[in-house]
């Protein structure tokens, strides 16, 4: 099986060392490259495109989170998985809006950094599992709060069968081929999801499935 | 122990009571020597008037005496005449001496009358003038009773006396209107004198007047300069307490900032490295039993002191406000918030660029941070509105909620006080708007475009 090629991006050293120690024990990942900024992660990646690349949020130069929208640009089929010392959604949200697949809280990442690294290589998302406990409670507690009625509650049985399908991170194609529909089809059903549950991106897609427990 | 005396200032002292009591007893001596010139001048006209008064009197009773003299002289002249032309009967000579007496008491009685209270001068002559007189009325008598044969001689003899005592009389008269002039005279004295008096009390009130007024008008400018230091010392002192409370939210800010950096990149990034360690040593399998129980252990000690260095970063400064602007961290106090407390917070946006300074951005988060507190922990409230939108030139926040409300003119709150502080410095306005029972509005102002001050917190 071919090795997973991996760029650690961190600013601190120890970090950095930790997850090399964590990733080195297995033998189908290889680490390519080491980034000390936003920068250099990006030229780094736009050499060597590398499969994955594990990004820090709070580095110099260029965050991770502006480093990731701009490495996936040069790079498109480099998988990024976010290491955060924050859980708040916000960072979430940016993170997936810059293209990032899997958000992990730095503290508990080493025992989920294998499972996420998996996850984003084939394509699905990953997020730590404090942070979907969090998404999810707030989700609830907003619901309650405000009295309102639950959106989810609003699709119909194939709406959210194609709506799981798409926060696992399928394309229009991928779904279509699935469900044996036709992608046109998938759209329709796509923009019709998004408007019931008043999102407007992918990444909000994603954060709502997280949010509805509905991908891990 | 006992209380320490109040040291008695030597400044109030020379400065105040000093003064005062000095002004006090010029004003009084002023007004005394001004009472008493008024009291001498009145008392100094009324005696030249009454001297005055009492002369002219005397002279008139004088004059008329002397009149009486001189014309009862003359009649008894045209007596004597009478006299020599008629018969010398016995009878006659009688009725004639009777008459003569007569005339001679008058005289004498208006001599009198003159000589009472007649100055030394007058008296001198008035003796010579009664002297003469009596000679007269011997001559006089003679030529009556004497009945020799030398009638003509007699009567010629007491006519020349008779024109001497005229002439005496006329004297007399001269000198009482001289003594007139003269008493006269020493009234204008008198009356100069008082009048000097008059001009010299007069001037030394006007000096001790112009005295007065003089340290007057230097007590009281002294006590306005005085008062006027105090005012500009005050006004510095009131500066000097802004720059210093500006200086204290901005080293608080840099210090908050320091530590919530320090905090997050060493102490938090070492605890995630230790994390991934201890995670290493589990995966490698080399440990077993027990061993393996107290790595477990350290793990989840050590995440459980991530969570707290990344909250107590999060409080001090939440990274957000620099990763992420303005809006996310206004979403993540929200959410905090109502995670903790159960508020319901909406945070609401409108045409917000959120390119405001660092300064502004933190005294905006800064601001709701400790109005969600208070609606939180104060206000009961239940749920609150954050909004931020721009308008040319200006950012407005403005903080709603439905809590109990206060009284902003009783309390104020050091959260109230440090809010408007913020703002204030800011150049921005600070409105609370508030009552019992119907919530609490707040509203911030900032300019966009505000004087930065040297000592801002650097982003």
């Amino acid at each position: 099986m071919k090795k997973l090629r991996i760029i650690l991006a961190d600013d601190h050293t120890v970090v950095r060392s930790g997850l090399r120690a964590l990733l080195e024990r297995h033998d189908n990942f290889e680490i390519v490259g080491e980034a000390e900024s936003g920068r250099d992660v990006v030229a780094l990646s736009a050499s060597l495109h590398p499969d994955i690349v594990i990004m820090d949020v709070g580095m110099p130069l260029l965050n991770g989170i502006e480093a990731t929208a701009a490495l996936l640009k040069q790079s498109p089929s480099t998988r990024v998985v976010i290491l955060s010392m924050y859980s708040d959604e916000s960072y979430v949200m940016r993170s997936l809006k810059a293209g990032a697949r899997g958000y992990l809280l730095k503290d508990s990442a080493a025992p989920d950094l294998i499972s996420a690294i998996q996850a984003v290589s084939n394509g699905r998302s990953f997020f730590s599992p404090s942070i979907r406990q969090l998404l999810a409670e707030d989700y609830v507690r907003v619901l309650r709060q405000k009295g309102a009625v639950d959106s989810y509650e609003l699709l119909s049985p194939r709406e959210r069968e194609i709506f799981q399908l798409l926060a696992e991170g399928k394309t229009n194609k991928e779904v279509a081929a699935t469900l044996f529909i036709s992608p046109y089809t998938v759209e329709t059903h796509r923009g019709n999801i998004l408007e019931k549950l008043g999102l407007h991106s992918a990444a909000e897609l994603i954060l709502y499935a997280v949010r509805k427990g509905i991908i891990h | 122990m006992d209380a320490l005396p109040l040291p008695s200032s030597p400044f109030d002292w020379g400065r105040r009571i000093g003064p005062r009591a000095a002004l006090v007893v010029g004003f009084t001596v002023l007004l005394v020597i001004m009472a008493v010139l008024a009291l001498d001048s009145v008392r100094a006209l009324r005696e030249i008037e009454d001297t005055s008064a009492q002369i002219r009197h005397e002279d008139l009773v004088r004059e008329r005496a002397l009149r009486k003299i001189r014309s009862t002289v003359y009649e008894s002249g045209n007596l004597l005449h009478e006299y020599s032309l008629g018969d010398p009967r016995q009878d006659s000579r009688k009725s004639y001496g009777a008459q003569l007496n007569d005339m001679r008491e008058h005289v004498n009685d208006a001599l009198e009358n003159c000589l009472r209270g007649a100055p030394a001068n007058l008296q001198d002559h008035l003796g010579k003038l009664a002297a003469e007189l009596d000679s007269y009325w011997i001559a006089a008598q003679h030529t009556i009773t004497d009945e020799s044969r030398n009638q003509a001689h007699l009567h010629r003899e007491a006519l020349a006396q008779r024109t001497a005592v005229l002439t005496i009389a006329t004297e007399v008269s001269n000198i009482n209107e001289l003594e007139l002039q003269v008493a006269e005279l020493d009234i204008s004295k008198v009356y100069a004198r008082s009048s000097h008096r008059l001009q010299d009390f007069s001037a030394l009130a006007i000096g001790i007047g112009f005295l007065l007024a003089a340290s007057t008008i230097v007590y009281v400018s002294r006590l306005e300069r005085h008062a006027e230091e105090k005012y500009h010392e005050s006004v510095r002192h009131g500066r000097e307490l802004k720059e210093l409370s500006r200086r204290l939210v901005d080293a608080q800010e840099q210090e908050r900032h320091a530590i919530s950096r320090d905090l997050h990149d060493h102490v938090g990034q070492s605890l995630a490295a230790l994390l991934m360690d201890a995670q290493s040593l589990v995966d490698s399998n080399t440990i077993s039993g027990p061993d393996r129980a107290t790595v477990e252990k350290i793990k989840a000690l050590a995440e459980e002191c991530a969570e707290e260095v990344r909250n107590m970063a999060l409080l001090l400064r939440p990274s957000m406000l620099d990763d992420l602007g303005l809006v996310a961290a206004l979403e993540w106090q929200g959410r905090e918030v109502s995670r903790r407390s159960g508020l319901i917070v909406d945070v609401v946006v409108d045409d917000f660029a959120d390119n405001l300074s660092d300064e502004q951005k933190t005294c905006i988060y800064r601001v709701v941070q400790e109005a969600l507190h208070n609606s939180a922990k104060h206000a009961n409230a239940r749920r609150v509105r954050v909004s931020v939108r721009e308008v040319p030139n200006h950012v407005i926040l403005s903080i709603e909620d439905d809590g109990i409300g206060f009284d902003p003119s009783r309390r104020r709150g050091m959260g109230i006080l440090g809010m408007h502080e913020r703002a204030t410095r800011l150049e921005g306005e600070f409105v609370v708007d508030s009552s019992p029972g119907r919530g609490t509005r707040l509203r911030v102002d900032l300019p966009l475009t505000p004087t930065v001050h040297p000592g801002g917190v650097s982003p």
